[in-house]
C-alpha cells in the first residue's frame, strides 16, 4: 500500500524551494505517495525522516491478495461511516477428504449454479475451501485438484506438512491460502508456505496462542498471514473476530493486522438457516472469508445484496447500468419510463413499476449515481445526456412503443426533451415513484400521449422546408438575441471592490436558478426579479454575485450575456461569479464582462468531468472556483489534497497563478455528515499552507436545520474556516450575522483597521 | 508474551425497558456493551423476538406459515397459536388493513380485535398501525385505552403525530410508544427530545431507527444503527440511549426474493426458503448491528434467530 502524502509532508523540509521541480513541499510528497516521484529527489529530507517514514506509513492492516486477483483485508476503519470498508467478505464452500466422490462433485456443481449480477457486480462463490481430514497426501492432492479444475481460488485447510506440501504442488500456481499453521507446526508450515510464495493461514485454540504465533512467523520473515479466527462457539469466534479487527485498528498492533478466515461449518455445521444468520453477522464483523457448507440461492440472494449494501463507500453513490430495463415482460410494444441511474431510485422506481403488474420498459441513463433533481441540478440529467443515452443504446429502433414517461420532478425538461427526440410522445409522470402503479396500471398517460401526438401533428403540419441553422458567433448573438438592458435606479450602488484586498470576498449565492422566481425571470427575460435580489445582496455587502442561469442547454450564450450586462451595467461592473454547466454560456458571459472591480470567476471546475473549466478560465483570464472531488465526495483529505493539486497544476501549466485558482474543500451538511466537518476545515488549512486561496458553499453545513439556528451555525462555522485560513465563501449575504461575523474576523486577522463603526462599514 | 484483549465496556447503558407484565413481561436494553460484545461485558438482556401477525394473515401463502396457522380464524386464534412458537418473546399485532388508501377497516373492529388478543394470551403485545399518520394517531389513542394495564407499546410515533401518539398512548393510558424516523440519526434523537418534551417518560420510549431489507439500501440501516449505538455508548448520548425495535418481516416478505415464484424465477429455487433465508438475514444484521429486539413472521426463521441469539449471548 502507498505511503499517505500527508504524513511525509509532516516530515518534509516545507521549504517550498521548487529543487526537486514540484511547485510546493505538498505537491512533492503527494507525488512521492502515489509512486511518481522518488523521494532522494529532495535534497532536504533528514536521514531520520526517511527512516521514520518507512516505519511510521505501514498501513495498519495488510492487504492480502489470493486466487486471481481477490483482496483481503487492508481495512482502515472499524465501522463504514467512519471513512468506508474497503475489501468485501468473500464466501468459501467446504469440501473435505471424508466425504466421497459423488458428494463432492454434487456440491461443485450446486456451488456452480449460483452465478448472476447485481447492480454490476459478479455475485458467484470465489473460492473452495479443501479440508484435509486425516488422509494421505495422494488422496487429499486427488481432492484439491478437482476443486482447482473449477477455477476458483482455493483455502487448503490442512495441518499436516506433507499432505500441503504434496498439495500445493499442484495448486500453487492458482494462489491459494495455505490455511494451516498452528502454534505447534508454524515453522514447518512456514517453509512449506514460503517455498511455494502463498499466504500462510494461522489458527490456534486462543486469541493468545494465536498472537504468540504470528510473533513467530513475523520474526522469520512472514507477513504474508490470514488468521483463521475460528473457534468451538459462534460466540467466542465473534470475540476472536473483533478482537484482532480491534486490537489492530484501534490499538495499533499490526501483529494483528492481517485479513481473517472464519470457517461456520465447525460450528454450525450443516445448518443451511443458521449459517446464513451467522454469514450476515460476519460481512458486518470483521470476516474476511467465510466459509460455509454450502450457497443456495435462498442464501446468496439475501447475503450478497447485504455485502454490497456494506461494501459501498458511503461517500459515492450507488450506481446502476444505464440501459433499458425490461419490467413484467415488457417487449418492444410497452411504454418507457426515463430516470437515473441512482442505486436506490432504480430500486423504488422498479419496485414500484412491477407492482403496477403492466409490461413497462424502465430507462435508465447514466446520471453518475446523483438523484433525479440533483442529477438535473448539476446538469447530469438533460435533455442532452437522454439524447446521448438514446442514440449510444439504440433505444429508436429497440422500442416501437413511443411514449416516454419523465419524472415528475423534472417537468421542466419536457419541453426541451421533445425538442431532441421529435419521433417520441414526452409525458411528464407522477412526482413521487408511490404513484407510479396506478398510474401505469390505469393508463392516466393515455391522455398527455394523445396530446402530444396532436402536437406533433401540428408541429408536422407548420413546419416550413428546414432552414439552414447557422451556429451564430457571440457578437451576433449579442447583436440579435441579448435584449438591451434599460438601467433601473435601485436606490443601491456598489462600491466597488479592489482585489488586492485581504480581505475576505463574499460571493453572494442568492441568484440561483434552483429558485422559481428567478427561473421564470431568467426564461423571459424580466429583468426586476434578478435587479431585485442583486440590489439586496449588495446593499447587505456581498463582493461579488453568483449568477446561476441553470443548465441552460438551448440558449445559455445569449442567456448569459444578458444577465452580465444586466447587473453590471446596473450595479457599476460589480464583479459576477457565472455558475452553469454550460462552457459556452460561460465564456460568451466573460466577454461582455467588464474587469474594474475583479476578474469573473468561473463556478466551477472539478478534478473529475468538469476539470476542462480549468482550461476555459486559463484561456479567458479568469479565477476558476475548482472543487476538490472526482466523482462524489473526497472521502478524506489525502484525496481532497490529490484533486487540488491535479487541478493546481492544470492551472498552472496553462499559464493562471495560483491566485486565480479557489480550492473549494466541499462543505458538508452537519445532518448526516457531522463527523466529517473538521475534515474540511483541515482541509482549509492544508490550502492556506502552501498558499492557496480557497471558497465555498458555506451555509451547506447548516442545511436541513431550523430557520433560527442556521445563522448561527454558520456564522460559527465561518469563523472556524477563517481561522483555518479560508480566504472566500459563496453565501446568502442577507444574513446578517453571518456578514457581521466575517466583518469581524476580518478585524481580527488584521485586513481591516479597527473603528467602533467597523460593522457599517 | 501472552496477549489479553483490551475490553471496552463504557460508562453509559442503553434503557431498560419492559413490556407487558407478569411472568411473560420482556426486558429489552440494559447493556453497556456493543451487540453480542460479551466479551467486553455481560449482556444484561438478549434481545427479543416479536412475532408478527397482520390483520391479513388468512391470506398468507408460505406453506410453513399455514400450517403452522392452520384452522386460525381469528386475530385471537393467530396470536394464541403465534404465542406457542419456539422462539416468541411478544406478540406484534399489525393493523394493516386500517390503512385508509386501503382496506380502510375501521378503529372500532381494529380495537375489538386487540381486546380478544389481549384476553387470550399472556405475553407482552406490540401495536403496528398502518402507517397513515391521522389513522395510527387514532388507532393507538383506542388500543392503548382498552389494553390500559398491559403495557404495550405502540409503534409508531413519527414526527407528524408524535405530540398526540405520545399523550395518548404513553401519559394518558401508560404504555409503551417507538419513536420512528428514517435513517437519520439527528432526527431520532430530535424526536427522542420532542417526545420528552411532551412529558413521555425516556423509558417508556423505544426506537425504530428505519428499516430495509438487506440488498435494498440496507447499508443507510446498517451506518445508523452503528452510529446510535457509538452516540449513545460512547458520546453518553441520554436522548439516543432507547432500545431498538426494528420490524423485519414487514420489509422482507413485501421485496422481489420473497415475493417472486418459483414460475417467476425458477433458477432461485423454493419461494418459501427465499422468504426465509432474507428473513433471517435482516434480523441477524439489525442484531447485530444493534436492535434490541425484532419483528418477524416465519416459524423457520423466528426459530433460527432465536438459536443465534442464544448461542451469541
Amino acid at each position: 500500500m502507498a505511503l499517505k502524502g500527508l504524513d511525509i509532508f509532516k516530515l518534509s523540509p516545507k521549504k517550498n524551494c521548487k529543487e526537486c521541480g514540484s511547485p510546493t513541499c505538498m505537491a512533492f510528497c503527494m507525488k512521492v505517495a502515489q509512486g511518481a516521484v522518488e523521494l532522494s529527489k529532495c535534497p532536504y529530507f533528514s536521514e531520520d525522516a526517511i527512516a521514520t517514514l518507512s516505519e511510521a506509513t505501514a498501513p495498519l492492516m495488510k492487504t492480502i491478495e489470493f486466487g486471481n486477483g481477490l483482496k483481503l483485508g487492508g481495512e482502515t476503519v472499524l465501522f463504514r461511516h467512519e471513512k468506508t470498508l474497503v475489501n468485501e467478505t468473500r464466501f468459501a464452500v467446504s469440501i473435505d477428504t471424508k466425504m466421497d466422490a459423488a458428494t463432492v462433485d454434487a456440491k461443485l456443481a450446486d456451488m456452480a449454479k449460483v452465478d448472476y449480477e447485481r447492480i454490476g457486480e459478479r455475485m458467484y462463490v470465489e473460492a473452495i475451501l479443501v479440508s484435509n481430514r486425516g488422509t494421505d497426501a495422494a488422496a487429499y492432492t486427488t481432492l484439491v485438484e478437482k476443486a482447482a479444475a473449477t477455477g476458483r481460488a482455493l483455502v487448503l485447510e490442512c495441518w499436516d506438512v506433507e499432505c500441503a506440501k504434496a498439495a500445493l504442488e499442484v495448486c500453487k500456481a492458482g494462489k491459494p491460502i495455505l490455511d494451516g499453521a498452528t502454534p505447534e507446526n508454524w515453522e514447518a508450515m512456514n517453509q512449506v508456505a514460503t517455498a511455494a510464495g502463498v499466504t500462510l493461514g494461522v489458527w490456534a485454540n486462543n486469541i493468545s496462542d494465536l498472537y504468540d504465533t504470528v510473533k513467530n512467523l513475523e520474526a522469520k520473515g512472514n507477513k504474508n498471514l490470514v488468521l483463521d479466527v475460528t473457534a468451538a462457539t459462534a460466540k467466542e469466534t465473534l470475540a476472536n473476530a473483533v478482537n484482532v479487527r480491534r486490537t489492530a485498528l484501534k490499538d495499533g498492533d499490526r501483529s494483528f493486522g492481517y485479513p481473517s478466515i472464519v470457517n461456520l461449518t465447525r460450528f454450525a455445521k450443516n445448518n443451511e438457516h443458521l449459517q446464513t444468520a451467522y454469514a450476515t453477522m460476519f460481512i458486518e464483523k470483521y470476516g474476511s472469508i467465510v466459509v460455509m457448507d454450502q450457497m443456495s440461492y435462498a442464501q446468496a440472494l439475501p447475503l450478497y445484496g447485504l455485502r454490497q449494501n456494506i461494501f459501498t463507500d458511503p461517500q459515492k453513490p450507488m450506481k446502476v447500468e444505464a440501459k433499458i430495463y425490461p419490467i413484467n415482460g415488457a417487449d418492444e410494444n410497452a411504454p418507457c419510463c426515463l430516470t437515473v441511474d441512482f442505486a436506490l431510485t432504480y430500486f423504488l422506481v422498479s419496485g414500484e413499476l412491477e407492482r403496477s403488474n403492466a409490461p413497462v420498459n424502465l430507462l435508465i441513463t447514466d446520471a453518475s449515481g446523483m438523484s433525479v433533481l440533483t442529477a438535473w441540478a448539476a446538469g447530469k440529467f438533460s435533455s442532452s445526456t437522454v439524447k446521448k443515452f438514446f442514440d449510444e443504446n439504440d433505444i429508436e429502433n429497440k422500442i416501437k412503443n413511443r411514449t416516454l414517461i419523465i419524472p415528475g420532478k423534472v417537468a421542466v425538461m419536457k419541453g426541451e426533451i421533445q425538442e431532441k427526440l421529435p419521433n417520441w410522445h414526452v409525458v411528464v409522470g407522477p412526482l413521487e415513484a408511490v404513484q407510479l402503479p396506478k398510474y401505469i396500471k390505469d393508463k392516466e398517460y393515455a391522455g398527455a400521449v394523445e396530446a402530444a401526438k396532436a402536437e406533433a401533428a401540428a408541429r408536422a403540419a407548420a413546419a416550413t422546408p428546414a432552414e439552414e441553422v447557422k451556429e451564430l458567433s457571440f457578437e451576433e448573438l449579442l447583436e440579435t438575441k441579448v435584449p438591451k438592458i434599460e438601467v433601473v435606479d435601485m436606490g443601491v450602488k456598489y462600491k466597488g471592490h479592489n482585489p488586492e484586498a485581504k480581505t475576505f470576498v463574499t460571493i453572494g449565492e442568492r441568484i440561483h436558478c434552483i429558485s422559481p422566481a428567478i427561473r421564470k425571470a431568467m426564461d423571459e427575460r424580466d429583468p426586476a426579479p434578478i435587479l431585485k435580489r442583486a440590489a439586496e445582496q449588495i446593499a447587505a455587502g456581498a463582493t461579488y454575485l453568483d449568477v446561476n442561469i441553470g443548465p441552460a442547454e438551448k440558449d445559455g450564450p445569449e442567456r448569459m450575456m444578458w444577465a452580465v450586462k444586466l447587473l453590471q451595467e446596473n450595479f457599476n461592473n460589480v464583479p459576477l461569479a457565472l455558475d452553469t454547466a454550460n462552457k459556452k454560456a460561460i465564456e460568451a458571459g466573460i466577454k461582455v464582462y467588464n474587469r474594474s472591480n475583479g476578474k469573473p470567476i468561473v463556478n466551477s471546475a472539478d478534478a473529475g468531468s468538469r476539470i476542462s473549466y480549468i482550461d476555459l478560465a486559463a484561456a479567458n483570464d479568469a479565477i476558476c472556483i475548482a472543487l476538490c472531488s472526482a466523482d462524489g465526495i473526497a472521502k478524506d483529505n489525502e484525496e481532497r489534497m490529490k484533486h487540488c493539486h491535479n487541478m493546481l497544476e492544470r492551472g498552472l501549466s496553462l499559464g493562471m497563478t495560483s491566485d486565480d485558482l479557489w480550492f473549494d474543500p466541499l462543505f458538508l451538511v452537519v445532518k448526516g455528515m457531522q463527523d466529517k466537518q473538521m475534515d474540511v476545515l483541515n482541509a482549509i488549512k492544508l490550502f492556506a499552507d502552501e498558499g492557496l486561496k480557497s471558497t465555498g458553499g458555506l451555509s451547506n453545513n447548516s442545511n436541513g436545520a431550523p430557520k433560527n439556528v442556521r445563522p448561527i451555525m454558520d456564522s460559527a462555522l465561518v469563523a472556524m474556516a477563517m481561522m483555518q485560513g479560508l480566504t472566500s465563501a459563496i453565501v446568502n449575504p442577507c444574513d446578517l450575522r453571518l456578514m457581521e461575523t466575517i466583518k469581524s474576523c476580518d478585524i481580527f486577522k488584521d485586513h481591516v483597521l479597527y473603528s467602533d463603526s467597523y460593522l457599517d462599514l | 508474551m501472552s496477549f489479553a484483549p483490551k475490553t471496552q465496556a463504557f460508562n453509559a447503558k442503553i434503557n431498560a425497558v419492559t413490556l407487558g407484565t407478569g411472568d411473560k413481561a420482556v426486558v429489552l436494553g440494559g447493556q453497556n456493551v456493543l451487540p453480542f460484545y460479551t466479551f467486553d461485558a455481560a449482556i444484561e438482556n438478549a434481545p427479543k423476538i416479536g412475532v408478527e401477525i397482520t390483520d391479513t394473515a388468512k391470506e398468507w401463502t408460505a406453506p410453513g406459515l399455514t400450517e403452522f396457522y392452520a384452522g386460525c380464524e381469528t386475530m385471537a386464534d393467530f396470536a394464541k397459536k403465534a404465542e406457542t412458537m419456539e422462539g416468541a418473546d411478544f406478540l406484534v399485532l399489525h393493523f394493516e388493513s386500517a390503512d385508509p388508501n386501503g382496506a380502510n377497516r375501521s378503529v372500532e373492529d381494529c380495537v375489538a380485535d386487540a381486546k380478544a388478543v389481549a384476553e387470550a394470551v399472556t405475553m407482552p403485545i406490540a401495536i403496528m398501525g398502518c402507517k397513515n399518520v391521522e389513522k395510527d394517531s387514532e388507532l393507538f389513542a383506542k388500543i392503548s385505552e382498552a389494553l390500559q394495564g398491559k403495557n404495550i407499546v405502540v409503534l409508531s410515533a413519527r414526527e407528524e403525530n408524535y405530540k398526540t401518539v405520545g399523550a395518548s398512548a404513553a401519559l394518558a393510558y401508560g404504555q409503551k410508544v417507538g419513536a420512528e424516523t428514517a435513517d437519520d440519526i439527528n432526527l431520532a434523537k430530535q424526536l427522542n427530545i420532542m417526545m420528552k418534551g411532551v412529558g413521555v417518560a425516556a423509558d417508556s420510549i423505544v426506537m425504530n431507527i428505519g428499516t430495509a431489507a438487506v440488498g435494498y439500501g440496507y447499508e443507510y440501516v446498517a451506518s445508523t444503527l452503528d452510529r446510535v449505538r457509538a452516540a449513545a455508548l460512547a458520546q453518553s448520548d441520554a436522548d439516543l440511549q432507547m432500545p431498538i425495535i426494528a420490524p423485519v418481516s414487514a420489509d422482507t416478505w413485501g421485496v422481489k426474493e420473497s415475493v417472486a415464484t418459483e414460475e417467476d424465477a425458477p433458477e432461485w429455487g423454493n419461494q418459501e426458503e427465499r422468504a426465509i433465508g432474507m428473513e433471517i438475514s435482516t434480523a441477524a444484521a439489525n442484531l447485530t448491528g444493534g436492535a434490541d429486539a425484532v419483528i418477524m413472521r416465519h416459524p423457520a426463521a423466528i426459530a433460527t434467530i432465536k438459536k443465534f441469539i442464544t448461542e451469541l449471548v
